[in-house]
């Protein structure tokens, strides 16, 4: 088996709004080894995005990481904190949510680097694409010489936000060593004509090309686990399978982990080799790619994969999941299994929080199925259910 | 066979941009955008026809032009008999109540301000419907008609009074649909009514599209990029690409034996949801969609289509060609700079040799012997001494391509595909290794 290159234990991350108290996620426990792609699936607001933010210590107010760890393998890292945070270090493993900040933050780029959804969003509109990736090279340059480094011009977009809090020594930041790389980069990803390129601003490329540029921007600081969250949803099918194919092929040229989010069942199948199913804020079932598309057990699960058309097979109807994604108001959250008020085989059992399972070394699952079979007897009508929810939501409007 | 419920003959919408007075000053023309170029499809009464294609093709323009709510360019859309760009006011207003449209985002597309119950009564008081109610208001019977309509679409009578950000997504575009029926049309445009939506949610709403069809006898052109979706509600499907219908065929006809490169190439990207999925490397198309501003001449795929026609008398692998075009593509887009291949290469700019070297590693994507090297080095050594005309044009007189001076079109066939691997007939096979003979087999 691989080493674990990130091992995340029990995160739980809330929003503090003004409607109240967001669950927006809820005890996530997963592992990424060393060179594999790990999937996270569920359906919008499931806590995909929040639990990638939480990971990469990007969680801003009114929001914050509640509870949980976040191990990371860097024998360095369990070096340097072994005698001042002894709690904070196993083996060669850190737990980051104990380091400085400083030192946390100094993670962003070498060790963690992340891909967006709008790539038009996460690129500085004034600024050449090419100066954008020279920066972040630049930034990681100085990062690695001086952990406490540097303020970039592409703070607030994109990878540009990973790199807050840091200081402009200059005007002329980019010096030209950098943006060779920038160019290196950008050829590296399939961007034709780099050096031309570079001197384009975003408005200048395509979806496809920015989302190219996005990940050279990422591979800037060469990082161990890159985490790319729907990095293709906002692109059509025949760019997807270049931008799916580029990620493969960096991922096994660089040796580095993928932590993929996406909706799309049909990219998690492609690309992943394990994989999480999200919903309401939990991780409900974990494992190998195979035991979670042929051997499912959550209802949540089996009912993601009845619901989705085949592109091979029109025949018959779709088995949707009846109901509507939950709210994660802490005020509305059942003292049950969140998916109780939608699942077919809701039973009396489930009216309680549902632990995680473990079904073997490798596939979990949080639901009841995983210790009992379904018996009609005990069967809570979930409709009922939905319909006592509804009123009690009702009742306050 | 009965006449079509629709029928679109050539239909063309430009966009005119840089139309400002100073440009009219100039004399400039102004640059047309070809949303739509020329396109031909009927739809059957009960049927529905699936609308496919990437962002930018011209499906939603497509739907709204045929529907009159944008203004043609250019051709002619009979419904039920009737021109529908000729049609008087009386007829217009007939035509509004039996031909609806929903759309893709159920939640810019319902006004906050309003109730659900005063949304979905809202087109039948427009047409001023009931003319006349017994025993009861004509606001009484409109919610009576609402409210069944709601139970309809899958929501609750108790619905009505509440607003359309109490909604969920779903929810929401359950409301648009039950507008869209109030009017009890014979046809609906259904402009990626499922694209915004989860899939959990999204099966529900395709199964309701499903029932309603059945129940109403109703007509969908169905707009969508989502193939698998396609596939499971459309009888035929329409395949799009910068403004052109590409191929046009039954649902399982299309989906098992696609014929256009481009039906072909969108097929094979789709992620499939099963552990046989795992790992499959898909051949991508190469390059983007070029702009409609500016398309291909020719066929409009031919820029990225990786059957794309070598001329007759040139012996060349099939993979070697697509190189070779992409080549001259990215010359013609000025794609290809001298400069940083000679900075690369040797900045003395003296050996030609290492530049042509170097310009084809950046660009060639394939091994070249015999006749191809030889005109391929030619071109890029007028390249090297800053001719790129000449480079484009040395490159044009050997390797030009059918597909660029000619422009293939969907023809009569019950299954068209609009590619001159198939011209004229529908019989003619395509040989994958060897394009230069299909070419030929086509004359
Ligand atoms: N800044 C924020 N303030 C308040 N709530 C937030 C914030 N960011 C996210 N949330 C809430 O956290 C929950 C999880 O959101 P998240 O963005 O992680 O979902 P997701 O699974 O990534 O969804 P999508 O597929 O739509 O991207 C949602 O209920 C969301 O509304
Ligand atoms: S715990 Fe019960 S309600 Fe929840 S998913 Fe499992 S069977 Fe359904
Ligand atoms: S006409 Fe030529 S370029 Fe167009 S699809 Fe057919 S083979 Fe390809
Ligand atoms: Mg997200």
């Amino acid at each position: 088996m691989a080493d674990t290159i990130l091992s995340v234990r029990d995160l739980s991350t809330r929003f503090f709004t003004e409607e109240g108290q967001v669950n927006a996620v809820e005890s996530v426990s997963f592992d990424v080894e060393d060179g594999e792609i790990f999937g996270i699936v569920g359906e919008s607001g499931s806590g995909k995005s929040v639990t990638a933010l939480s990971v990469i210590d990007l969680i801003e107010s009114p929001g914050r990481v509640t509870q949980g760890e976040i191990w990371y393998r860097n024998a360095d890292l369990a070096e340097e904190f072994r005698g001042s945070k002894p709690e904070a270090v196993d083996g060669d493993l850190v737990d980051i949510r104990r380091l400085p900040k400083g030192v946390r933050r100094s993670l962003r780029g070498p060790s963690f680097s992340m891909v967006f959804q709008d790539p038009m969003s996460s690129f500085n509109p004034s600024i050449t694409v090419g100066e954008q990736i020279a920066e972040a090279v630049e930034v990681q340059r100085r990062a690695r010489s001086n952990p406490r480094s540097t303020r970039s011009r592409t703070q607030g977009y994109g990878l540009g936000s990973l790199l807050v809090d840091s200081l402009l020594p200059s005007k002329s930041y980019v010096d030209d060593e950098s943006m060779d790389r920038a160019v290196e980069l950008l050829d590296q990803v399939g961007i034709p004509d780099p050096e031309d390129r570079a001197e384009e601003y975003p408005h200048q490329f395509s979806g496809g090309m920015l989302q190219r540029a996005m990940i050279a921007q990422a591979l800037a600081g060469e990082p161990d686990i890159l985490i790319a969250d729907e990095p293709t949803t906002a692109l059509d099918v025949t760019i997807q399978a270049q931008i799916l194919n580029l990620l493969r092929d960096l991922q096994e040229q660089e040796g580095m982990s993928i932590l993929m989010i996406t909706h799309d069942l049909g990219v998690i199948a492609r690309m992943c080799d394990r994989v999480g199913v999200m919903y309401a804020g939990e991780v409900v079932e974990r494992g190998p790619l195979a035991d979670i598309f042929d051997n499912p057990v959550h209802p949540y699960t089996q009912g993601l994969l009845g619901s989705i058309p085949d592109v091979d097979d029109p025949s018959g109807r779709l088995e949707p999941i009846s109901g509507n994604v939950p709210s994660l108001l802490d005020s509305e959250m059942p003292d049950a299994c969140y998916f109780a008020d939608r699942c077919p085989k809701a039973m009396t059992d489930c009216l309680t929080r549902i632990p995680e399972y473990e079904l073997d070394g490798r596939h979990s699952v949080r639901c009841v199925l995983a210790e009992q079979e379904y018996d009609p007897a005990d069967a809570v009508d979930s409709a009922d259910a939905a319909d006592a929810v509804d009123r009690e939501v009702n009742a306050d409007d | 066979m009965t006449e079509p419920l629709l029928a679109v003959r050539d239909l063309q919408k430009y966009y005119f941009e840089q139309d400002s007075f100073v440009d009219s000053l100039l004399g400039r023309d102004p640059t047309s955008v070809k949303a739509v170029d020329g396109i031909s499809f009927e739809v059957e009464r009960g049927e529905t026809l699936g609308l496919v294609g990437e962002s930018g093709c011209g499906k939603s323009t497509t739907g709204e032009t045929l529907l009159r709510l944008r203004e043609a360019t250019g051709g002619a859309v009979t419904f039920d008999g009737a021109n529908v760009f000729e049609m008087d006011d009386d007829e217009l207003k007939a035509f509004r109540r039996d031909a609806q449209i929903v759309f893709q985002d159920p939640f810019s597309s319902l006004d906050p301000r309003m109730t659900v119950g005063d949304i979905v009564a809202e087109p039948l008081k427009i047409h001023g419907i009931p003319e006349s109610a017994d025993g009861e208001s004509k606001r009484e019977w409109r919610r009576d008609k609402v409210a069944d309509l709601l139970e309809r679409v899958g929501l609750s009578a108790n619905h009505l009074d509440r607003y359309p950000h109490e909604f969920s997504g779903g929810q929401r575009q359950r409301i648009g649909i039950a507008r869209a029926l109030a009017l009890e049309p014979d046809f609906i445009v259904l402009d990626e009514p499922v694209s915004a939506l989860d899939v959990s949610v999204q099966a529900q709403v395709l199964n309701l599209l499903d029932d309603l069809q059945s129940e109403f006898g109703l007509t969908y052109l169905f707009i969508a990029h989502d193939l698998s979706v396609v596939r499971h509600i459309c009888d035929r499907v329409a395949v799009m690409y910068l403004g052109n219908v590409v191929e046009l065929g039954p649902t399982d006809e299309l989906f098992e034996s696609p014929k256009h490169p481009y039906t072909k190439a969108l097929l094979e990207s789709v992620p499939r949801p099963s552990t046989a999925e795992h790992g499959r490397r898909v051949e991508a198309l190469s390059g983007d969609v070029p702009s409609p501003r500016n398309p291909p001449s020719g066929c409009r795929f031919r820029t990225r289509c990786p059957q794309v026609i070598p001329p007759d008398d040139l012996d060349i692998e099939q993979g070697t060609y697509r190189s070779v075009m992409d080549l001259r593509d990215a010359l013609a887009v000025g794609d290809v700079n001298p400069d940083h291949i000679w900075d690369a290469a040797d900045p003395d700019r003296a050996d030609t040799e290492a530049f042509i070297e170097e310009a084809r590693a950046r660009h060639v994507d394939a091994e070249l012997r015999g006749e191809v090297a030889g005109v391929v080095d030619t071109a890029l050594g007028h390249l090297a001494e800053g001719e790129a005309d000449r480079a484009g044009e040395t490159l044009r007189e050997r390797f030009e391509s059918p597909c660029e001076t000619r422009r293939p079109a969907v023809g009569e066939a019950p299954h068209p595909a609009a590619c001159h691997l198939y011209e004229g007939s529908d019989e003619v096979t395509v040989i994958e290794t060897n394009a230069g003979a299909a070419a030929e087999a086509d004359d």
